[in-house]
């Protein structure tokens, strides 16, 4: 293997793949990164078993030439060395040369390193996914649908199925659900053209953290495709590739109520700095509890208490009141990442008495819907 | 040992059942393999692997050249997962990342293999953990678990493994093989009392240490034999500062027992079971004039004892102090 590639290019490629190696792994090749060249260009492969980034760099691309040289083959190096290596040579371009007994050159300038590789064959073979069967969707798109519901996951380890985010197609429409059994985010996305069959996988809520992290926000489409144990992103010359979750996710649609005794129309933002405040006085180990009660039509009270510091009391104008009166308490954790989650001026949150949980969506747009259970405080 | 033909050789009936069940498509959930060191557990381990994975086995028999076989061989394989000790025992974090590992798909496929080495070091959380998916294996994954010792592993986690018992080489056999691979007629009936793991025994056969710590032992044995008081300066000067490992303290009473051992022969006019004194004839008729049978017997066991104390974690110079005067007696 042999070829002659610019030094920008790689850095940039090396950066993206190294965000999926994990220096503590089980497996030794995954030290590595797995580096193929082909006529067309270069790829490199990056992953710690739960998620792999590969990156390619292109031989030609727009009358630019980025590598040359090329003769084609495969081979893993340490990545800890190969990236400051990279990071650190004194020319533009790069030569990376590899023998048959898996010694690497790298020349740039006057400068030459002598690297033990590892055999390529070694490396976990990925699933080569079909683009005939995928999804396709705006960069941007994608990150806020990940924005608004990953947050929601569980942390803990009990329920291994709730740590991650269930995301489903189904009648041109995508749906992405997450919820730790306290709480439940929903985000609805129709699709106009698809060419794939129904899908239904949960993510793990790490994964869609890392993609956010590493999609560039273009205007350009993210491709998904699924198969039986891995889903692949694919975005320009970046493919992300995560295993999925083994098991069924529960049902959630029942959860959400279909009518509500009380329903509040307000602004986000003064609610959210409402909720804010009131928070600083509630206590984490109490579930970070504020309560809400109704004022007439058009004032709610926020009170965070805890005995032992203080108290807050807030009353905050909203636009209508509608329904009975209510007392309520809830986390203000929940309901600060919920509304941060709404991306509208104006939220409409339908509650169905003290007990039930209630519902927060955009004033206009139903494509968005937080549920938070309340707490039960006497 | 890369084929079950060649632990057919060694492990005649665990090789039997195995491949059966290979052949049957009955590969059992999980596996709890029970053999002294150098039985060839860990071949064992990697052969049902391979089976597993392989593209092309021929019958039973995995080819060893694709690219799945090559990848267990080196503990490359994604759907593989070893799990060793971490220092003295499995910690509860290492069978954490093991059930996170397991809430997830495979890499490449849906099967999973985990090998646990050293089962018997589950600290009692860990192996209490692993229970509960050893009892609701989700599809296609199989535990294969490597132990010397069944006894200490929890009797809940053995009621739900297939136990194979592996079976001890046969002495005659390794030492036939370590004089093949250089060693004299008297180190390789040594080491064969001392491991059943070949390239071990070739490795002490060549460590000066395990020289030194012979000539110790041998001088040590006289000085307690002479029943002098000198034994225990001995111990301070030269016991002490050699075996400061207690996998060497443990050699080390390792090598006493055997010599002990040769003593009661000697006694039995048992010859050819000679071990430690093969080449001493001398020495071991004098030794032997010295101590009565049962005297031996009394011994043996006092160095038993003191060589489960040393596993303990019992001062090991106090141990040694107290075993010469029982010796002493």
């Amino acid at each position: 293997m042999k070829f002659v590639i610019q030094r920008n290019q790689l850095i940039a490629s090396v950066q993206d793949v190294m965000k999926a190696i994990s220096s503590r792994t089980a497996i030794p090749i995954l030290t590595g990164i797995k580096i193929d060249a082909r006529n067309h260009g270069i790829t490199l492969t990056g992953s710690d078993s739960d998620i792999s980034i590969e990156s390619y760099i292109p031989a030609e691309e727009e009358e630019m030439v980025y590598v040359e040289e090329i003769t084609e083959g495969s081979i893993v190096l340490q990545a800890k060395y190969f990236s400051e290596i990279v990071r650190k040579l004194p020319e533009q371009t790069v030569e990376i040369e590899a023998d048959s007994n898996l010694q690497v050159t790298i020349r740039s300038g006057k400068a030459e390193f002598n690297l033990n590789g590892q055999d390529a064959e070694e490396y976990p073979h990925l699933p080569k996914l079909q683009t005939d069967n995928s999804l396709e969707l705006p960069t941007a798109v994608l990150k806020s649908m990940i924005k608004q519901t990953v947050f929601a996951v569980s942390t803990m380890e009990t329920r291994p199925i709730l740590t991650g985010v269930n995301v489903t197609l189904k009648d041109n429409k995508l749906l992405f659900t997450a919820t730790d059994s306290h709480r439940l985010a929903v985000r609805e996305m129709n699709i106009e053209t698809v060419n794939m069959e129904e899908i239904n996988v949960v993510i793990p809520g790490k994964s869609l953290n890392e993609l956010n992290k590493i999609l560039d926000d273009t205007d350009e489409n993210v491709e998904i495709s699924v198969t039986n144990n891995q889903v692949l992103f694919r975005a320009k010359h970046l493919n992300f590739l995560s295993r999925i979750l083994d098991g069924n996710y529960p049902e959630t649609s029942r959860l959400i109520p279909d009518q509500s005794k009380t329903t509040i129309h307000v602004k986000t933002k003064e609610l959210l700095n409402t909720i804010d405040r009131a928070s600083l006085l509630a206590k984490e180990e109490h579930n970070n509890v504020v309560r809400l009660t109704t004022k007439g039509n058009d004032l709610v009270e926020i009170i965070g208490n805890s005995p032992e510091i203080g108290k807050v009391t807030e009353e905050i104008a909203v636009s209508s009141i509608e329904g009975e009166e209510l007392k309520i308490s809830f986390s203000s954790k929940y309901m600060m990442d919920a509304l941060k989650a709404m991306e509208a001026d104006e939220v409409k949150i339908d509650f169905t008495g003290a007990m039930r949980p209630f519902i927060i969506r955009p004033e206009h747009d139903g494509s968005i819907l937080q549920l938070i259970l309340p707490v039960r405080t006497y | 040992m890369n084929t079950w033909s060649e632990i057919a050789q060694v492990q005649p009936l665990a090789s039997k059942v195995i491949t059966n069940s290979i052949k049957k498509n009955r590969i059992s959930h999980a596996y709890l393999l029970h053999g002294d060191r150098g039985t060839g557990k860990e071949a064992i381990a990697n052969l049902i692997a391979k089976g597993l994975f392989c593209d092309n086995l021929i019958d039973v028999e995995p080819c060893n050249t694709c690219s799945a076989c090559k990848r267990i061989e080196s503990k490359n394989h994604p759907d593989v997962h070893w799990i060793e000790p971490d220092g003295q025992s499995i910690k509860i974090e290492q069978i954490k990342n093991l059930q996170k590992e397991f809430t997830y798909s495979g890499v490449e496929s849906n099967q999973k293999v985990y090998i646990i080495k050293g089962a018997d070091t589950l600290t009692a959380n860990a192996a209490n953990r692993i229970l509960k998916f050893l009892e609701e294996p989700s599809k296609k994954t199989t535990a294969i678990m490597l132990t010397e010792n069944t006894q200490s592993i929890l009797p809940t986690i053995r009621s739900r493994c297939q136990i194979i018992d592996l079976q001890p080489l046969s002495p005659p056999k390794f030492q036939e093989q370590l004089i093949q691979s250089g060693l004299t007629e008297e180190n390789a009936k040594l080491m064969s009392a001392l491991t059943n793991n070949l390239k071990e025994a070739i490795e002490w056969n060549e460590d000066e240490w395990f020289v030194q710590a012979r000539k110790l032992m041998v001088q040590l044995i006289e000085t307690i034999a002479d029943n002098s008081n000198d034994a225990y300066l001995f111990i301070h000067n030269h016991w002490v500062s050699h075996f400061k490992e207690r996998s060497q303290q443990e050699k080390g009473f390792d090598l006493l027992i055997l010599a002990f051992k040769d003593i009661i022969y000697y006694h039995v006019g048992k010859e050819d079971a000679y071990v430690f004194f093969y080449n001493d004839r001398e020495r071991l008729e004098r030794l032997g004039m010295k101590y009565s049978q049962e005297q031996l017997i009394a011994i043996l066991q006092q160095l038993l004892q003191a060589k489960q104390r040393i596993k303990q974690n019992i001062h090991p110079t106090l141990v040694m102090e107290e075993v010469t005067l029982q010796i002493q007696g």
